[in-house]
């Protein structure tokens, strides 16, 4: 591949120093010549420069100042400033205001400015590159959000009409009418739906963007316990939220955080326990919120306490999907927040949450 | 505060989904809410049953169930434009909408719009529908 060479600036209010670069160089850059800020502002005005090297001591604007008024005009090209004497005020500056990349001392040494030039150029040419990636990822990130908007639209919503006609088919006392056909699509209808939910989850987890609004935990898990417990009035929960700090955080991840919690202490209990109980207590201080959920359900085996958090791990007789705690994990990851689990099988399992509070 | 109303109730679905239409009007016949069901497969429908039935208020409907995504007039754009209908039509008309829609996005929009009273989710259960019914309606007769 052929690239066009390097296009350089050079600002000099001395004509023989225009000319002397221009005899070093002219082979290896396309060269532009001012003799004054005023003169390499235009040029800059009409090219797409890419290094920009300019003399500190010039007559009504020295080369740093040159540098300072076009920091937010043109920030790309890559700034190199000649100077014939060591000003160390003029270097400071030059340093903390021009952005300036290299510094060279006249009279310069051909082969020391050429490499200076090269470097430059390869600086400009990352700043660019990352530019474009950065423009890149964003673009795609765009469009996997509206993939995600539309899955939970285009894909849930015939879903969604299966289920309500499932529905339909028991009010109408339909149900047991094809053996257990119903039972079945049910079933299927509620696994897939349910994949589709903890797929939204993960994603809009994995998005980095995180809100921070005040929660209410005792709002929070009620309205939690509300929706998951719908399909199953057994269990009792016993809550002991004390609150007396408020708390800010991300209400999305801490809803699938606690929701994920909350749902399997319900689903993953003995059929045989007559007291169906999951203990939800919550501790918040100025610092951080301490949760534990406690249920007395089937409990997890040894072995598996440290898979449980892997993505698709399911046990045997697992209901679920293998995601669930996979996701309360990330979203913790992504809150700087702490897990923890202790379950003896058949007895029961406490899940213990540490989540800073961003006050 | 209660809206006092009397038999017969009337409903409006709008959905551009036909089959999530006829479940739906099912589900409110099996409720026994309402006793005439508007369905109307666009926003622009709806609008245009209003403007037609603009001086009989028998004829309008007590609750309208809203879908959020439709081609050309979502939800909201209904909402925009109902919003400019006549005081006198909307005064016995409350609206909810009615959505599959897991998007955060659109639950806060749809809980801020001073119109909306709720949004229920796909698929509708009676007992939601009677739940936001006894909360919003006192039937008179």
């Amino acid at each position: 591949m052929t690239r066009s060479p390097v296009k350089v600036l050079y600002i000099d209010d001395e004509e023989n120093n225009l000319l002397a670069f221009k005899a070093s160089f002219r082979r290896q850059y396309e060269i532009y010549t001012a003799n004054s800020a005023a003169e390499g502002l235009k040029v800059l005005q009409n090219l797409p420069v890419e290094v920009i090297i300019a003399d500190q001591k010039m007559p009504h604007m020295t080369g740093v100042e040159f540098f300072k008024s076009i920091t937010d005009s043109y920030p790309d090209p890559i700034r190199i400033l000649l100077t014939g004497y060591t000003d160390i005020s003029a270097l400071a500056d030059a340093i903390n205001h021009g952005d300036i990349y290299r510094y060279i001392t006249k009279p310069w040494n051909d082969l020391e400015l050429h490499n200076s030039i090269k470097n430059a150029h390869e600086a400009y040419r990352s700043k660019i590159d990352l530019r474009n990636k950065v423009d890149e990822l964003e673009k795609t990130n765009d469009e996997l959000n509206r993939f995600i908007y539309s899955i939970s639209h285009e894909l849930r919503a015939p879903l969604v009409s299966v289920i309500g006609i499932v529905n339909l088919v028991k009010m109408e006392g339909l149900y047991n009418s094809s053996g257990e056909y119903w039972e079945l699509i049910e079933s299927c209808s509620n696994k897939l739906d349910y994949y589709i939910q903890k797929t939204l989850q993960y994603y809009k987890n994995n998005k980095t963007t995180s809100d921070k609004s005040e929660i209410d935990f005792k709002k929070l898990v009620d309205e939690l316990i509300d929706l998951y417990s719908y399909t199953d009035r057994d269990t009792q929960f016993k809550l002991n939220i004390n609150q007396p700090h408020p708390f800010m955080g991300d209400s999305f991840r801490l809803e699938v955080i606690l929701g994920n919690l909350i749902s399997n202490a319900i689903k993953y209990q003995k059929d045989t326990e007559e007291q169906k109980l999951v203990e939800i207590s919550i501790d918040v201080t100025p610092f951080s919120a301490e949760i534990s959920i406690t249920d007395n359900g089937l409990g997890i085996l040894n072995e598996h306490l440290e898979k449980i958090f892997t993505q698709f791990f399911k046990t045997k007789n697992n209901k679920g999907s293998g995601l669930g705690l996979f996701i309360v994990k990330e979203a913790l990851n992504k809150m700087n927040g702490k897990i923890s689990v202790n379950s003896s099988l058949n007895q029961g399992t406490t899940f213990k949450i540490t989540v800073p509070n961003a006050n | 505060m209660l809206i006092n109303v009397e038999r017969p109730l009337r409903v409006m679905l709008i959905d551009d989904n036909i089959i999530d239409l006829k479940i739906n009007s099912k589900i409110i016949l099996i409720s026994k809410l309402f006793d005439e069901i508007i369905q109307c497969q666009s926003g622009e429908e709806a609008l245009s049953y209003f403007t037609m039935h603009s001086g009989k208020l028998n004829k309008l409907p007590n609750l309208i169930l809203l879908d959020i995504q439709m081609p050309e007039m979502d939800g909201f754009e209904f909402l925009d434009n109902y919003k400019l209908l006549p005081e006198e039509w909307k005064a016995n008309c409350l609206v909810a909408m009615l959505s599959s829609t897991l998007d955060f996005g659109d639950i806060r929009k749809a809980e801020a719009n001073p119109y909306v009273l709720k949004l229920l989710k796909k698929p509708l259960i009676p007992a939601e529908l009677a739940t936001i019914f006894n909360a919003n309606f006192n039937l008179t007769d």
